[in-house]
């Protein structure tokens, strides 16, 4: 976009700027020896249509940005634009003062006009090479508006994908649920409630946290899908049991965030949820030559349908693996009768 | 007698909670004891008990969870929603429009406040009122629903309610449906289980890839189907790999030969 033929009010600032170039000029000429109106009625058509043709420096500037353009080219075209534009320039100026003497118009003298050829032509160039730095500025300015508007942009999408992580990784019955049971504590257990108030803060917060990290340790992932364990052990009583055998030197892993906890709330929603006494949740972490091993086994349902809703939470797992380690990384899923396992691989990375 | 039926309102209103949850069950329990004329008389843990409740104390109104191990909300609905009234209580919105179809009485969204359940239980009443005890004012309407609501795909197995006690019949295990007047009857491990159904809507629930209506009367488990062999009289006869010899009808045996 033309940066200012494609603003109304930017063309009106120019057009009187250029109004204010032709009195100017128009006040040169009178010092030569020519009267006001005559000189008015040579330059002002003059400086309209010049102004037009001025434009045209943005082509210029276009064609040979500042930035990439070496120093030497951009004098070389900015001067060769501005020696033809002056040239067109006084074309214009002869022929506009031909047609003016043939009008009689005035009591114009065709002659006095003539030895000002070199002052017309020299202003000309000058009045191109303006404009020209002129564009350069308007651009240059635009160029940085631009990148402060993109950067803005990009901290809007930045939030609004961290705000739609949160969302795709707490599923929102979770909460209602887990209100719920806050509900029904509020009366039998006030001190339960208090607690599973800030369990469920802690964890909504942490989840927030560590969603917008590119790595966490493997401690933190650990200590979210403790909390989130801890506030389903309430929904759940002695139908939820936890075994988890977690190497000591694992925690220091660095991994993406969200790979444990999705995993956990899987073997709860489609493990644990559907058997009438509940069940054992096995969870293995172990390092070794430099991989970190997950291992996560719950029980379910023999009689339950094949799962197919199942996935949008290992899915996201998958993903984020993937993005980060590329084929570095497997999971592994396996379902037998009434048991549901899922196998991590990948690198263990615990420099920063 | 039916002076006592019709005010409802002055009567106690039998409740059964189910919900797999304790505290579920607890938030429930704790409203209803504050309400007058309001009488918990069972809480289930599972489909199982809520049909052993019905069966056992016939409660008034269930407040049923939806998700729940072994028989989820709308399955018990289909065995016992001829015989009490359902409030769905749960904290999935998605159900809502299934159980509008099948004629809960409410929908209530957990958490939920006191007086979200006492008007739920005023709906019941009003309900119970005009004499529609059940959830579903026919069966055939409440059953085909169900069937139709039910999430699994091609229904992996078939439900059969025997008084207090709830048959589950894997799908892969029937041998094959016959129709009997107003029931249909399952064969399935050697054992005839009978249900409320018709012919027709035991053939829609279950997958066409594996039964097929082979008569009027029969749906078999193809399966079990050992060969097909024409009797003197030039009619088809199915023998299944028990040796049990069932009709085959012209459309039946063009079935048959289309799925095979």
């Amino acid at each position: 976009m033309h940066p200012i033929l494609s603003r109304g009010e930017r063309l009106a600032a120019y057009l009187a700027v250029w109004l204010v170039i032709g009195i100017l000029l128009a006040t040169v000429l009178t010092g030569q020896g020519l009267e006001w109106p005559e000189a008015l009625a040579l330059l002002l058509p003059l400086c309209l249509v010049y102004s037009f043709v001025c434009l045209s420096a943005w082509y210029v500037c276009r064609a040979t940005p500042l930035r990439t353009s070496g120093l030497s080219r951009v004098l070389a075209t900015s001067g060769l634009a501005a020696l033809v534009s002056g040239a067109l320039w006084l074309g214009l100026a002869r022929a506009w003062i031909a047609a003016l003497s043939e009008l009689s118009v005035f009591a114009t003298r065709a002659d006095v006009f003539l030895d000002q050829a070199p002052f017309l032509f020299a202003s000309g160039v000058l009045l191109f090479l303006l404009a020209l730095a002129v564009h350069h500025a308007l651009i240059a300015f635009e160029t940085v508006t631009e990148a402060e508007r993109r950067q803005l942009e990009l901290e809007v999408l930045a939030r609004e994908a961290e705000l739609r992580a949160l969302r795709a990784q707490v599923d929102p019955h979770f909460l209602y649920n887990s209100l719920n049971s806050i509900s029904a504590l509020t009366k039998s257990d006030p001190d339960g409630a208090r607690r599973m108030c800030i369990l469920l803060g802690e964890f909504l917060r942490e989840t927030l946290r560590v969603s917008g990290r590119a790595r966490i340790p493997l401690s933190e992932e650990l200590a979210l899908a403790e909390r989130f364990l801890g506030i389903e052990q309430v929904r759940f009583g002695a139908r939820l049991r936890i075994e988890q055998h977690v190497d000591a030197a694992a925690s220091l892993c660095r991994v993406p965030p969200l790979v444990l906890q999705p995993l956990v709330e899987n073997a709860i929603t489609h493990g644990i949820a559907g058997l009438l006494e509940g069940g054992v949740i096995h969870l293995d972490i172990t390092r070794l030559n430099g991989r970190l091993a997950v291992a996560l086994e719950n029980p379910r349902d023999v009689d339950s349908p094949a799962p197919t809703g199942r996935g949008v939470g290992l899915d996201s797992v998958r993903r984020r693996l993937t993005t980060m380690f590329g084929s570095t990384a497997t999971m592994r899923t396996e379902i037998e009768t009434g048991r549901f396992r899922v196998e991590l691989d990948l690198p263990c990375s615990v420099d920063d | 007698m039916t002076d006592v039926m019709t005010d409802r309102s002055l009567q106690r209103l039998r409740v059964a909670i189910v919900d797999d949850e304790e505290l579920a069950r607890s938030v429930a329990r704790e409203f209803l004891s504050k309400m007058a004329d309001v009488e918990v008389v069972a809480e289930c843990a599972n489909g199982f008990e809520a049909v052993k409740a019905v069966s056992d104390l016939s409660p008034d109104l269930l407040l049923l969870d939806v998700q729940m191990p072994k028989l989820d909300g709308f399955e018990v609905l289909e065995l016992v929603g001829r015989d009490v009234a359902v409030v769905f209580v749960t904290a999935y919105d998605q159900y809502a429009l299934r159980a509008f179809e099948v004629h809960a009485v409410d929908y209530l969204l957990k958490p939920f406040s006191a007086e979200r359940l006492a008007a739920a239980l005023g709906r019941a009443r009003e309900r119970l009122d005009r004499g529609e005890r059940g959830a579903a004012r026919d069966v055939e309407q409440a059953q085909r629903l169900a069937a139709a609501a039910r999430p699994r795909s091609h229904a992996g197995r078939i439900l059969v309610r025997d008084g207090p006690r709830v048959h589950v019949l894997p799908a892969e295990k029937i041998d094959y449906v016959q129709a009997q007047d107003d029931y249909v009857s399952f064969r399935c491990e050697g054992k005839e289980y009978l249900k409320e159904q018709t012919l027709a809507q035991v053939e829609a629930s279950l997958d066409p890839a594996k039964f097929v209506r082979i008569h009027r009367s029969f749906v078999i488990n193809v399966d079990r189907l050992a060969r097909v062999e024409l009797d003197e009289r030039d009619n088809h006869i199915a023998i299944l790999a028990d040796g049990r010899r069932l009709p085959v009808s012209r459309t039946g045996h063009a079935r048959l030969i289309s799925l095979l």
